[in-house]
Formats: structure tokens, C-alpha cells, sequence
């Protein structure tokens, strides 16, 4: 009873968000077919539009994976958008200081400085919360401003590319680049990455006794404390790697995509990255899953948009409802829900 | 003293007020809501819909007072969301804000659209003038900075000495208090802890909301996609950095204020300087603060936990 | 005519009687204890008249009239106030605002701060209870801050004091101050309730005591008709168990648990004080006392959760005194805590999951730095069969199972391994009779096998039955050790669990 109980709700849900979706786009004056139809075939209408959605999963997987291993430990990140703001400072100044090394070697070692630099940015705020209890919610989010406005301030200065007069980076070294794995398309290997950091990652959480410690100290600390578990050490931990993981993020996105540093390389894919952890249950495979989910819905509302006019910004008023109706599911849906 | 450099300390002050009055409307409003124990990181929102409503309203009426009203109108419609999420739903907080963040960044962009389309020049509304207080107005360099500004910055400067006078002065503020501090107290003694805290949360829009409308009714005149940029997220560490406290508000929000300023004439001064120096600067700051504070607990006990009366 | 008068009360909590058609009588301008051991039903019968319970059958009168209260706030409106253990005050207001928290008084919203202290000074002045109006509660020691609980209620024109064992946290000293207060309060015409477990107490304040034992009223008497002996004996209350235990085989070659002048100091006050205790392989010795006596603290020291402030410990003569959790576990410390929930499981876990909070660190588990799942598994699945655990399956989560077979759980993980010392606290709490049985069958293999185990109970009957040595704490001290033999006088032994050391027999400290 009290399972199917729980799959109606969720259903429930489902249906709610699609009534809203027709409900705005009725506001637009759009044809709801047509407006359906756009979606779907840009989403799955060619070739290039189903790369463009895994193009734009890969950092939603990365950043998304990152704040599920905190939230697994009790490490709330918020700040996922300054930390692969840092990996990509960290690929840049790397790529550019030892630029004559092969891609072999260079390709690894700027993910490894993304991930420390990710890290490093990520940790601080882990340790104020560890060893002084300060909410990392507040520290981490600020730590995004502060990150990107070191961003700023290098592509304007230090960074800054003399040829050109706009705030951005010289373009990076051929060596750190990461090839194009589906021709015609700009699909590239961060993929790739983002698909082994999900193997690694689950290898990690699941399988390790680290990861396990950090689950068990993310459920209760108080028996961890108990058992001889360190709570500190284990915050510590899982705010570096998922800091870690967002600065990949960061790297992939200079050293497929943009190729160059620059001050828009994150439409908000941190802040994103809290509501795929959420939707996919700070699990590696349901990460995957709602980073997919949301990389369609953002490259659909495109097709939305250029086929039956309906504005792009649809799909933020989806994402924050679906996760409004989530939040309030148990309190919706109270009389499908309660046993007895 | 130099008459120029008077002058350039005036014209700093007035700009720096007025930067500040959003900021120390919705950090005001911030700060009610996290005395009662709800933390609200969705201020943005509060006052994106406090800026897209009161345009709107004021663009289609003419009026500017009714656009003020719709203003207030559209904060509360977003904290009173927050409020029953918190409250009724006992939900994650922080996710909450977070979510209403992309609902109303979209919601607002997407309402624009529909209304006006796609424009090259962006419609405009009227603004609220400047109000000379008399004689105030006079007094050398703090007289223009606080006499001579719109209603906002009037409404701004009240609102923190009404909100001072609340918190430390009335029982109502002790009530406040004691249900973010130990709800179970304030509950045992008698009060009814939900209706305080949604209270909170319908004062926290009112005064976002205002804080939203400041912006485009108060200085731009118009509104585009994100207007506020991150003003709400200022807010939040408007509040930290000020502990809280009405008057610590308003100090860091001038403080804040007074980089923006800095930032904004640096600009056309051309000055080497990359703004974001100014623009990081109060985040810098706030996390020193945060350094600082270490072993003094400045956050109400109950912050960000739902409260269960305890049955049996 | 009784100022109060419960008939009958009868409560239940999830089948077990609380209040067992329990009456009890209070007159007008008395101060009246009610004494028993923990679970005796003394905080239920409270709660039930406070409204913070409700009861299943009975009847309350108060001043004649019938009451049936839903909410403190119905009973401070007949002037009935209660304090309890758990203080209500908001640590960041000061005194007054806490007394007035709720109260619409003169000028509400806009309290005349001045004239309010003043009434406060002159309540708290006329029953001794000195208190610094605008001091910030944070800042007040614990008899302070029951000062102003008790104000607070004063405030409110109560009539009748409901007090939850009142001097639990209280130095003598302070206990002395509080004794003026209540004869002042008396002496005004109050009436006064104290839950307590310490007969020198009730003898030296009150004027009738009530005995609850097992959710009954066991005894109503003048204080001045009865003596300490025979209360003890009424709270207590048990036949001697004796219990066929093997004899202890010395292990010459292990030196077992020892503790030696352990102390613990926190917030200034004393929670352990000076502890020397010896327990050799294969020996049981059972720590009886009321729960709050420093158990928990003891407990925790032992194991390493805290760190003591002084003195020394030692497993089988490797100091083990500043040594954390981990290395505790290590050297083949077990630990059952009375709060398993809190302490000892990760409910949201499976079973597999929570034998790994000890054996995650495990090499024989470990395989290429993974966990061997197979291995883990393997393991589970024989503790579960080897201490009959009923569950749906390994994955199913903690919170699933019954209270029993989540302790048969703990055992299982705390017991393998063969651990040289067990540390047990409260390890048949909130089970049921197969159930504990079980649980006292394996302390007593273990002991069997030659492991020093600690066994600290609330329930005298339990320890009795198990231990081979039996050592009283009280506040924090050893009060006795005695050989768990026939001769064994219960009556000493309840009365050291109340706070008063015996001359007669027990080892020297």
C-alpha cells in the first residue's frame, strides 16, 4: 500500500509539472503540439541535437557527482560554481606555464590541478565547518563570488589575452585540448571523464571503507564518534573530493568546449548541479540520469523556443518547480502517503 | 578643508546610500526571518518579483505608488512560498531558496517576454524622485546623502529603526527571539511558534519585495532579465556581516554600498583597477568576519531546523 | 479535604503498564516526595497530571473539582507548574524575559521593564531564590537556572510546585540553598511535589513520601513514621536471584579492566570522581545505580568517547588513557550503549552496513583496497544466524527491525572477534523477555570465555543476577564493592543507590 502509495505521488507530480508546462505555454500563445513537438525534436530531431544534450550533461554530471558526495556526508555545497570556476583558473595557468608539453602528459595533469584546485577551494569551507561547526551553505556560496571574481580579475590582467580587447584568456595550447569523440559535433571527450568519475566515484562511496565512512558520518556522526570513526577527517575528506570533482568539471569545459578562459564558461551549472543531485538522489547512476534529464529539457526549450516561441526561460520555471513540488510532495500527496 | 574633496566625499555618500537601500531593505527582511529561525536563501527571488511586479504594474498604470504596492505584493508572494516549505512542508531550507532562485529567475524573465516581447530598447517606466527634506537637506556632506534621496532610501532608513525598535524593545521582539533561539521554550510558554515564524517570513517579503522595486523603480526605471544580479545574495552577507543586528545591517551595507560606488566611478574613470576588486570585496570581507566570529555563536540555536511539537 | 487527588491512574506505553491504578494524595502545604527507581512511573504520573500525557483511565481531582488537563498551559492556568529536568529557558534572553516569555503583561506590547524586574526581585526576595534579574541565562550556573524555572512558576501564582528530580544537577551546597527555598515555600502555603530517587532527601525535606515500584503505589507514609532502611527496602523491593555462575577461573596471565582513580571534570563540576576498579578475565561486575549518577560518563571514559581528567586505565596492563575510540576497538574493547540508536547503529543502514562500523577498517575484509562484500556478507549472515536475528533480509535498514533484534545486532558486531573487555550499558533496555534473556545468556558466554566485562544497569535485578561483584555509584563515586554472594544485604545496597554509604561490609575503596 505504502509503496504504491509513494509511486502515485511522484506521479502526481509529474502530471502537476505538465500542467504548468502547458499552462505557460497556452500564456505565450503558443500551440501546445506544436510547442511539444519542437521540444522533442530538439531534443531528438538530429544527430547533433543529441550530442548537444550530452555536450551540456557533461558538467551537470561532473558538478552533479561532486555535490552528491558531499551531501552523502552531510557537506552541503553550494559552492560547485566558484569551485569549477577555480579548475578552470587551474587548466588555464598550467596549460600556459608548461605549454610545451605533449597532450599526454598535459591532459591528465590539468585535471589533476583541477581537482586540487576544485578541491583546495572546497576544503576551506569543509574545514571551517569541521573543526568551527560554520555552516558551509553560507562559506560556500560566498566563496562562489569570490571565485569568480578572481576569474575576473585574471582575464582582465594576468591572463588576458593581448591580442584581443575583451576580457578573456589566449586561446590554450593544441596539448590541452580534449579531442571531439563524434565528428560534426562539439561532443568531446569530457564525456569521457565524466563518465569514469562516475565509475571512480562509485567505486569510492560504495565499495571503499573511506566512502563508507563518509556515508555512515553523512547518516549519524554521533555512532561514527562511537565506532572510532572520525567525523572531522571524514568532512575533510568529502568536501575535497567534491570540490575535486566540480574543478573537473571546470578543466572540461576550458579544454573541450571553450578552449579558452573566460568569464562565461558556467551558465550557473553549479547551482544546477544542487537540483541534479537532489532529483537523482546523491546517487552516481541517478546523477547521470537527471544530469541527462536536465541537459534535454535546456537543449529542448531551445527547439521550444525557435520553433514555436516559446522563451527559453521555461525551463528554470520547470527545473525550481519540479523541485518546489518534491519538497512539498509528502505534504501533497499526505492522504496517498500515510500507512495505516 | 578642501572644498572639492568635500564635494567628492558627498557625491561617494549619496551614491553609496543609495546602492546600499536595496541591501538594507532585504537584509532587514532577511534579518526577521533568520531571527525566527528560517534562513531564506531565496532572496534573489524575493526581490527579482519585487522589481519585475512593481515595474510592471507602474509601466501599465503609470502610478508609481501602486507599482510600489505590487512590489510588496510580489515579495510576499515568494517568502510566504518559502514560509509554508519551511514551515508546513518542514523542508530542506537551503533547497528551497534555491529552487524558488530558478523558478522565479525564469518565471520573471518569461512574463517579460510575453508582455513586451522581443524589444531592442527596453521599456521604461518613471522613477521616484529625489525628496528634499527642509533644512535637513542643508547639513554639509551627511545632509544630501540622507535628505535629498527618494523614498526608498527614506523607507530604507525608517525601516531600520522601526526594525531596531522591534528587536530590542518591544515583547514582540522577545518573542521573535525566543522562537529562533529554543522553540520548544516559546512553545511551552505559550507561543504559538508557527504563527511567529510565518509572520517572519510575510515580513521578510514585504520588506524584499520593497528592496526588488527599489531597484527598478528607485534607480533604473526599467526591467531586464536579472536585474538584480546577485543583490540578494549581498543581502544575505549584509545580514551575516552585520550579525544580524538593524544597525550592523545598515553599517555593512554602506559598507557594501560604498564598493559598489567605488566600482561603478572607478569605471569611468577608467582607473587600471578591474572592478571585480570591488565587486568581491564585500565577500572577502564577510568571510574574515566569519574567521573572526569563530567560538562565538552568532546564529539563533534553531536556525534552519523545522520545528516538531513534541506529542506523545 | 486533599489539595490533589489522583484515583486509579492507569497508563500504558506500547503494552507495558506505566501506572499501574496508581492513587496518590497530596494535602495542602506539604511537601511530598515520590520515590522509586528508574521506570518506577513516578515523570508519567506527573506528565499525566501536567497534561503532557494523557491517561487511560483514572480520575484527577483538584481543590475537589474534577481536571483533565491537554497542555501545561491548562494546568498553569489552575496554578498547578511543573519544572522539568530538561529546562525551559531560552539561553540568550536574560531572567526577566524568560519569567515573562508569553505573558501579555501591563504596557504589551511595550513591557515596563522596570516596574516588571521589580515585581520579579520581590517574588524571588520573598522566597529566598536570588537571582540577578538581567543576567543572560547562558551565563547562570544550573541552581540558578532552576531558580528561575521555579520563579517562573511562582510568577504565574502557582500553587502547587511539581519538581523533577530537583538536585540532579546540583552541588550540596546548592541542594542546602534549594531545601531553604522549599520550607519557605511551604511555609507560604505551597505545596510542594519532589520526583527523586535519593532517600536522604526525602528524609531531610519532606513531609510524606509516595513509593512507586513497577508502576505502583507500593507505600504512602509520613517521613516521620518511616526510616530509611525500610524505604529502600520499598523501592526496591526484590527477592534475592541467585543464579549458578561458574566459579572465575584466574587468567594469572591477564591483568583485565583496570581503573584507577579515574576522575572527570566538566563545566566545574565533578561528573566522575576518583574511580579505582579491577575487573579480571572472566568476571562480571555490575555497576548498579540510578540512571544520572555518572554511568553514561563512565561509560564513555572507558571507552574513549571522553577523556578523563585524571587517573589512569588500563586493558591487560596496556595504558590505555589517552588513547581514542579506534585504538580502544583495536585492543579489543566492546561496547553496548543504552542508546543504541543514537550510539550504536546507523538506522538508515542495512545490516551489512552497520557490522562494518566495526570491522570497515578490518584487513581480513579488505581486498585491493575494497570492501569484499562477499566476505561482509558471509559474516553478517552468520551473525544472523548464530544470534537468531529476525529480518526480512541483510539489506533491509536498521530502522525495520524490532528493538531487540537491532541490540542482538550490536551484540553480534561488539562480540565477535573474542573482545578482551565488554563495556555494557543499559543492555536489555526497551527489550522484551526473550529478548533480554538472550542478551544476559551472552554476557555470560563471554564471561565464560574470560573477557572483563563492565555490565551497568538501572535495573538492581538484572545486575544481581549477572555479576559476580557489585559496585554502587552514586554521584559520580563508588559508595561500596561487594561480592555478589547470599549474604549480600539488598537494603545496603538500595540505600547506597539513594546516597548512603554503609559502614557495615564491602571492600575497602
Amino acid at each position: 500500500m505504502k509503496q504504491s502509495g509513494k509511486l502515485l505521488s511522484f506521479l502526481g507530480i509529474a502530471v502537476l509539472t505538465l500542467s504548468i508546462s502547458i499552462l505557460l505555454i497556452l500564456m505565450v500563445g503558443s500551440n501546445v503540439n506544436q510547442a511539444f513537438f519542437s521540444f522533442l525534436s530538439g531534443i531528438f530531431g538530429s544527430f547533433y541535437s543529441v550530442s548537444e544534450v550530452m555536450v551540456k550533461a557533461t558538467p551537470l554530471i561532473l558538478t552533479g557527482l561532486g555535490v552528491a558526495v558531499g551531501s552523502r556526508s552531510g557537506f552541503i555545497n553550494i559552492g560547485a560554481e566558484g569551485q569549477l570556476y577555480m579548475g578552470a583558473i587551474a587548466v588555464t595557468g598550467i596549460a600556459f606555464w608548461l605549454h610545451d608539453l605533449p597532450a599526454i602528459v598535459m591532459i591528465p595533469l590539468v585535471i589533476l590541478g583541477g581537482f586540487v584546485f576544485g578541491g583546495v577551494w572546497s576544503v576551506i569551507p569543509g574545514f571551517l565547518k569541521a573543526r568551527f561547526g560554520i555552516s558551509e551553505v553560507i562559506t560556500t556560496l560566498m566563496f562562489n563570488y569570490i571565485a569568480l571574481g578572481i576569474v575576473g580579475i585574471l582575464v582582465r590582467t594576468w591572463l588576458k589575452d593581448p591580442s584581443s580587447s575583451l576580457p578573456m584568456s589566449a586561446f590554450l595550447p593544441d596539448a590541452a585540448t580534449l579531442p571531439i569523440i563524434l565528428s560534426s559535433t562539439r561532443l568531446h571527450a569530457g564525456l569521457l571523464v565524466a563518465l569514469i568519475s562516475v565509475v571512480i566515484i562509485w567505486l569510492l562511496v560504495w565499495k571503499t571503507p573511506a566512502g563508507y565512512e563518509m556515508r555512515a558520518v553523512g547518516l549519524n556522526p554521533r555512532a561514527c564518534m562511537c565506532s572510532g570513526i572520525s567525523v572531522y577527517k571524514n568532512i575533510l575528506r568529502s568536501s575535497l573530493i567534491s570540490g575535486g570533482l566540480a574543478g573537473i568539471a571546470g578543466v572540461c569545459e576550458v579544454t573541450g568546449l571553450h578552449h579558452k578562459l573566460l568569464e562565461g564558461i558556467s551558465p550557473g551549472y553549479g547551482y544546477i548541479a544542487i537540483i541534479v543531485a537532489l532529483l537523482g538522489k546523491n546517487h552516481p547512476v541517478g546523477v547521470v540520469i537527471s544530469a541527462l534529464g536536465i541537459a534535454a529539457l535546456q537543449v529542448g526549450s531551445l527547439g521550444m523556443q525557435r520553433m514555436a516561441g516559446v522563451p527559453t526561460s521555461i525551463s528554470s520555471i520547470i527545473m525550481g518547480v519540479v523541485v518546489l513540488l518534491i519538497l512539498a510532495r509528502k505534504s501533497i500527496f499526505r492522504r496517498l502517503l500515510t500507512d495505516e | 578643508m578642501d572644498s572639492g574633496f568635500i564635494a567628492l566625499v558627498t557625491i561617494y555618500l549619496i551614491d553609496s546610500v543609495r546602492m546600499a537601500t536595496p541591501l538594507i531593505l532585504a537584509g532587514l527582511g532577511e534579518a526577521v526571518s533568520e531571527k525566527a529561525g528560517i534562513l531564506n536563501i531565496g532572496v534573489e527571488a524575493i526581490m527579482l518579483s519585487g522589481a519585475f511586479f512593481s515595474f510592471i504594474v507602474s509601466f501599465f498604470t503609470g502610478n508609481l505608488y501602486l507599482g510600489l504596492l505590487a512590489g510588496i505584493a510580489g515579495g510576499i508572494f515568494v517568502s510566504m512560498i518559502h514560509g509554508v516549505l519551511s514551515i508546513h512542508c518542514k523542508a530542506n531550507q537551503t533547497i528551497a531558496g534555491l529552487a524558488l532562485n530558478f523558478m522565479v529567475m525564469g518565471l520573471t524573465s518569461f512574463l517579460f517576454l510575453i508582455v513586451f516581447g522581443q524589444t531592442t530598447t527596453l521599456p521604461s517606466c518613471s522613477v521616484f524622485s529625489e525628496v528634499k527634506i527642509p533644512l535637513l537637506w542643508h547639513i554639509p556632506i551627511i545632509g544630501p546623502a540622507l535628505f535629498n534621496q527618494n523614498l526608498f532610501v527614506y523607507i530604507a532608513l525608517i525601516s531600520i529603526v522601526l526594525t531596531a525598535f522591534f528587536f530590542y524593545k518591544t515583547e514582540w521582539g522577545v518573542n521573535l527571539h525566543a522562537v529562533g533561539e529554543h522553540p520548544q521554550a516559546a512553545n511551552s510558554a505559550g507561543l504559538n511558534v508557527f504563527a511567529i515564524r510565518y509572520f517572519a517570513c510575510f515580513v521578510n517579503g514585504v520588506l524584499g519585495g520593497l528592496g526588488g522595486a527599489s531597484i527598478t523603480l528607485g534607480q533604473l526605471g526599467f526591467f531586464m532579465e536579472n536585474v538584480t544580479s546577485g543583490r540578494g545574495y549581498i543581502a544575505l552577507v549584509a545580514v551575516i556581516l552585520g550579525r544580524r543586528n538593524p544597525i550592523g545591517i545598515l553599517a555593512a551595507a554602506m559598507v557594501i554600498g560604498f564598493s559598489q560606488a567605488l566600482q561603478y566611478n572607478f569605471q569611468t574613470l577608467g582607473f587600471p583597477i578591474p572592478t571585480q576588486v570591488f565587486s568581491m570585496f564585500p565577500y572577502v570581507v564577510a568571510v574574515i568576519v566569519l574567521f573572526l566570529s569563530i567560538g562565538k555563536s552568532i546564529d539563533p540555536s534553531a536556525l534552519g531546523v523545522p520545528f516538531e511539537r513534541n506529542k506523545r | 479535604m486533599a489539595l490533589l487527588s489522583m484515583k486509579n491512574i492507569n497508563k500504558s506505553f506500547f503494552g507495558k503498564m506505566a501506572n499501574n491504578q496508581v492513587c496518590f494524595d497530596l494535602e495542602p502545604g506539604e511537601i511530598h516526595a515520590l520515590l522509586g527507581e528508574n521506570g518506577a512511573g513516578k515523570t508519567t504520573l506527573m506528565n499525566i497530571l501536567y497534561g503532557i500525557y494523557s491517561r487511560d483511565s483514572g480520575d484527577i481531582l483538584w481543590k475537589g473539582q474534577e481536571v483533565s488537563f491537554t497542555s501545561p498551559r491548562d494546568a498553569i492556568a489552575f496554578h498547578i507548574g511543573m519544572v522539568h529536568q530538561h529546562f525551559m529557558l531560552v539561553p540568550t534572553l536574560t531572567v526577566s524575559q524568560n519569567i515573562t516569555l508569553g505573558l501579555k503583561e501591563k504596557g504589551y506590547p511595550f513591557p515596563d521593564r522596570k516596574a516588571l524586574n521589580a515585581t520579579i526581585t520581590e517574588v524571588s526576595k520573598k522566597y529566598g531564590l536570588q537571582i540577578d534579574v538581567d543576567a543572560y541565562i547562558s551565563s547562570l550556573s544550573v541552581g540558578e537556572q532552576q531558580r528561575v524555572e521555579i520563579i517562573k512558576l511562582l510568577y504565574r501564582d502557582a500553587e502547587l510546585l511539581i519538581l523533577d528530580e530537583p538536585t540532579a544537577m546540583l552541588t550540596p551546597q546548592e541542594t542546602e540553598y534549594f531545601f531553604e527555598v522549599l520550607r519557605k515555600l511551604r511555609a507560604d502555603g505551597h505545596s510542594v511535589i519532589i520526583i527523586t530517587h535519593r532517600i536522604p532527601e526525602v528524609m531531610s525535606i519532606t513531609d510524606r513520601v509516595t513509593v512507586l515500584r513497577d508502576g505502583y503505589n507500593v507505600v504512602t507514609a509520613k517521613t516521620s513514621d518511616i526510616n530509611e532502611q525500610e524505604l529502600s527496602q520499598y523501592m526496591i523491593g526484590r527477592q534475592l536471584h541467585s543464579i549458578q555462575r561458574e566459579p572465575i577461573v584466574p587468567d594469572a596471565g591477564r591483568e583485565g579492566l583496570v581503573l584507577k582513580d579515574v576522575s572527570l571534570q566538566e563545566n566545574g563540576i565533578e561528573r566522575l570522581d576518583s574511580l579505582s576498579l579491577q575487573i579480571a578475565p572472566g568476571e562480571i561486575v555490575g555497576v548498579a545505580g540510578v540512571d544520572g549518577n555518572g554511568q553514561k560518563e563512565l561509560v564513555e571514559v572507558i571507552l574513549g568517547i571522553r577523556k578523563q581528567s585524571r587517573g589512569k586505565i588500563r586493558l591487560d596492563g596496556v595504558d590505555i588513557s589517552s588513547m581514542n575510540v579506534l585504538e580502544h576497538k583495536k585492543l579489543g574493547i566492546g561496547y553496548i550503549s543504552d542508546d543504541r540508536q543514537q550510539d550504536g547503529l546507523v538506522m538508515d543502514m542495512n545490516l551489512t552496513d552497520n557490522m562494518l562500523l566495526k570491522t570497515h577498517t578490518d584487513h581480513r575484509f579488505i581486498k585491493h583496497g575494497l570492501i569484499n562484500s562477499r566476505l561482509v556478507w558471509e559474516d553478517t549472515q552468520k551473525a544472523v544466524e548464530d544470534y537468531a536475528i529476525k529480518t526480512p533480509g541483510l539489506n533491509t535498514p536498521l530502522r525495520n527491525l524490532s528493538g531487540g533484534n537491532q541490540q542482538k545486532l550490536i551484540l553480534a558486531r561488539e562480540m565477535a572477534g573474542d573482545p578482551k573487555a565488554i563495556v555494557a550499558h543499559q543492555p536489555t533496555r526497551g527489550l522484551d523477555i526473550g529478548a533480554t534473556e538472550f542478551v544476559q545468556q551472552q554476557l555470560l558466554q563471554r564471561r565464560a570465555n574470560g573477557c572483563c566485562i563492565l555490565l551497568i544497569s538501572a535495573d538492581l535485578e538484572e545486575v544481581l543476577l549477572l555479576s559476580d561483584r557489585i559496585v554502587v555509584i552514586y554521584k559520580g563515586r563508588f559508595m561500596g564493592i561487594f561480592p555478589n554472594s547470599k549474604e549480600l544485604n539488598l537494603s545496603h545496597i538500595g540505600l547506597m543507590m539513594a546516597g548512603r554509604t554503609s559502614e557495615v561490609g564491602g571492600e575497602s575503596l
